[in-house]
């Protein structure tokens, strides 16, 4: 059985800004480029190449001062071919307690042309559900 | 955090200085005029985009130092 990347723990190893403005309205949009890490055994690394195995997202976020809420926009831009996670997360200010914060956070998720595709889009639901609760 | 280029990873982090300062003191208390990190800005730019390029990291849709386009649904 062919071994996947582990979907359990990619880390994010770069970050950069790739545009930043203030639209007419007074928020902040910012688009950012991430690299993450997938934890690859140096086995498969060594494989495959260390250079492959770091995966591109593209990040788009508004920050509105006035309403203070902040809107994440996030997409792989590597391996679409494959598979493609559109995540979105919102930060509000909660209704009851404004010094709380409540986070939204969704995930779409598309595995293209790849056997098991079912199980590996239940995995990584259940991994960004996860990780959701923790942070 | 480091820069996707290691070249630019010391201009990453005096414009990430720059603007965390203006951010936190100006942007969130409502006072939004001025870009104190611009000249920064523009320096660290030209190293990413060397990198993106070097990299061939597939951005699409994107801009550079300009209005960036309204990111389109879903990818290809």
């Amino acid at each position: 059985m062919q071994k996947y990347p582990n979907p359990m723990n990619p880390s994010v190893v770069g970050v950069d800004v790739l545009d930043r403005h203030i639209d007419p309205s007074g928020k902040l949009h910012s688009h950012r480029l991430l690299s993450t890490e997938w934890g690859l055994l140096s086995i498969v690394k060594s494989i495959i190449g260390a250079a492959r195995s770091k995966t591109y997202v593209q990040e788009h976020s508004v920050v509105d001062p006035v309403e203070k809420t902040m809107e994440l926009q996030s997409t792989n831009i590597s391996f679409t071919n494959m598979v493609s996670v559109d995540e979105r997360l919102t930060y509000k200010p909660y209704p009851q307690d404004t010094e709380k914060t409540v986070l939204t956070q969704e995930a779409i998720i598309t595995v293209k042309g790849v056997s098991l595709s079912s199980y590996l889009e239940g995995l990584m639901a259940s991994t960004i559900s996860s990780n959701a609760n923790e942070g | 955090m480091n820069s996707i280029g290691e070249a630019c990873t010391d201009m990453k982090r005096e414009y990430d200085q720059c603007f965390n300062r203006w951010f936190a003191e100006k942007f969130l208390k409502g006072d939004s005029s001025g870009d104190p990190c611009i000249d920064l800005f523009k320096r660290y730019q030209q190293c990413v985009q060397k990198a993106v390029k070097e990299k061939e990291i597939p951005i699409e849709g994107l801009e550079f130092m300009g209005h960036s386009k309204e990111k389109p649904g879903g990818s290809s």
